[in-house]
């Protein structure tokens, strides 16, 4: 049985993105869990009609994240089909499994705290695991969460 | 026999910008896919108000409704990489909504004949309380709740290339209506696993039929034959709604499934004949991104259930697919059993 306590991150190459999988990098390689780094394909990026595609996400998201300290032998890119929440929520139950989910806060600010367009706010309503949202910009000086 | 055509709706202002490929100039292909139809005064154009609240409240939760307003009254934005509104676009949506339950009155008035809903923004990716998918409000899935609210069964064919997810999530545990989806899977929106069969109320009254790239249009008729038809008849619907996508067009961008304006041709055939009896038949505009495609593909659609001649491009055959489709007929006797418990229970109920 794995034990070995996994840490999902959402991952789609914004700078509120990048600071949540920092934040999350760093978490994984001290507490030695598992990180699930988690890109979801939406319609547009599948037709290739979003400017970045997903290889360089990938190879973007393993620099970050092994560069804020996770292990890279416990890191795991993982490409999903749907919208960013529900390709997160889907990572969380079962057949998967996760401890804790991890998103940038992109879209509370710009929504004035709407539900709607914020991936942050609805995936804290919907998760049955606890959820962390980092805030922006604050990840080199302040890791601490909201 | 006569065309209602409930719309077009959908306006310029509703702009993901030029990139955004739900844009206006669908709305524009499809009227000239009707208009090649050349149908003069067999087509009726039935007034389409908007919907109203306890319409769309019948399937959307009034906080999402309330959001959704407000968000486009502020001048609207990004919902998700792929989901935007603007300030009109909460109009357009209920005028979307409004189109389909005018043609299910207008079909009721006239008492026969096919009705073509063709509108933007399309709607079912869009679930009870969120928006996706280029999805606001659900636009099938308003006119269904709007039968079942006055005790009618009703049956959803979604040919779309992508799974109707929140036509699925809606309609999950509702015994009075039938969901049968044929899509791509793997793919957006993640959802429409053959395993997706329904709630506890409505075991078997949901039919996913996942279907690989590349698949012909054989693939999706045998899968509608053999895996769906059954199904159907035991369930026996009093209305015909079909989410009909043409994205599953071989030419479409959005997709990669192969077929042709002939299957869609003979996939509007195949489900006509589920109908009780004349003038039940609706079919919802979803997704179609390749213009021509569209164009071809509307009018072979709604030519073949007008009983037109209409040269259609040939069905296709040969993709892959169809071993997957034998393999699930098996589940579907499973699904079967499920759907035989389900309505005795809701025929006990009655």
């Amino acid at each position: 049985m794995n034990t070995r306590p996994t840490i999902v991150v959402g991952y789609d190459g914004s700078v509120d993105s990048t600071a949540a999988l920092r934040w999350a990098a760093r978490l994984s390689g001290t507490i030695g869990a598992r990180l699930r780094i988690v890109h979801a394909v939406g319609l547009l990026e599948h037709a290739g009609l979003l400017p970045d595609h997903v290889t360089a996400h990938r190879e973007t998201a393993l620099q970050v994240a092994i560069g804020a300290g996770g292990d890279p032998g416990k890191i795991e890119w993982t490409v999903v089909d749907g919208d960013p929440c529900s390709a997160m929520l889907r990572m969380t139950v079962p057949p998967e499994s996760a401890d804790l989910v991890v998103v940038g806060s992109r879209g509370s600010d710009a929504h004035g705290g709407s539900l709607l367009g914020s991936t942050s706010l609805e995936l804290a309503e919907r998760s049955t695991i606890p959820v962390t949202i980092v805030p922006s910009g604050r990840d080199e000086e302040d890791p601490a969460p909201v | 026999m006569k065309l209602i055509v409930a719309g077009p709706t959908g306006t310029a202002q509703h702009d993901g910008g030029t990139f955004h490929p739900e844009q206006q100039s669908r709305i524009f292909s499809v009227m000239d896919g009707i208009r090649a139809l050349s149908l003069e005064d067999e087509v009726i154009y039935p007034l389409t108000p908007s919907a109203e609240l306890s319409d769309l409240a019948r399937v959307h939760s009034t906080a999402y409704l309330t959001e959704l307003e407000a968000f486009c009254a502020k001048g609207g934005g990004d919902i998700d990489p792929d989901t935007f509104a603007r300030p009109d676009s909460w109009n357009a949506a209920r005028r979307a909504a409004g189109a389909g339950l005018a043609a299910i009155a207008s079909l009721e008035e006239h008492g026969e004949g096919v009705a073509f809903v063709p509108v933007r923004p399309p709607g079912h990716h869009a679930e009870r309380d969120r928006a996706m998918g280029f999805c606001l409000l659900n636009n099938v899935a308003v006119a269904a709740a709007s039968l079942t609210a006055r005790g009618e069964r009703v049956l959803i064919v979604d040919w779309d290339v992508h799974h109707g997810n929140g036509t699925q999530s809606i309609f999950w545990d509702d015994p009075d209506v039938l969901y049968v989806s044929t899509h791509q899977y793997p793919f957006f929106p993640g959802t429409g696993r053959a395993t997706e069969v329904g709630g506890p109320k409505a075991l078997g009254l949901t039919v996913n039929i996942p279907l690989p790239a590349g698949a012909t249009g054989d693939v999706v008729r045998t899968a509608i034959d053999h895996v769906a038809r059954p199904t159907i008849e035991e369930f026996s619907p009093d209305w015909v709604l079909v989410s009909c996508g043409f994205d599953a067009h071989q030419a479409d961008p959005m997709g990669d499934l192969a077929l042709s304006s002939g299957d869609f041709a003979e996939l509007a055939r195949m489900v006509g004949e589920f109908c009780p009896r004349p003038g039940r038949l609706a079919l919802f505009l979803e997704g179609g991104y390749n213009q021509i495609a569209l164009q071809i593909s509307v009018t072979d659609t709604l030519g073949a259930l007008l009983g037109l001649q209409t040269h259609p491009s040939p069905p296709t055959y040969g993709g892959p697919g169809m071993n997957e489709i034998r393999s699930s007929l098996s589940d579907r006797h499973r699904g079967l059993e499920q759907l035989h418990a389900t309505m005795s229970s809701v025929k006990g109920e009655g």
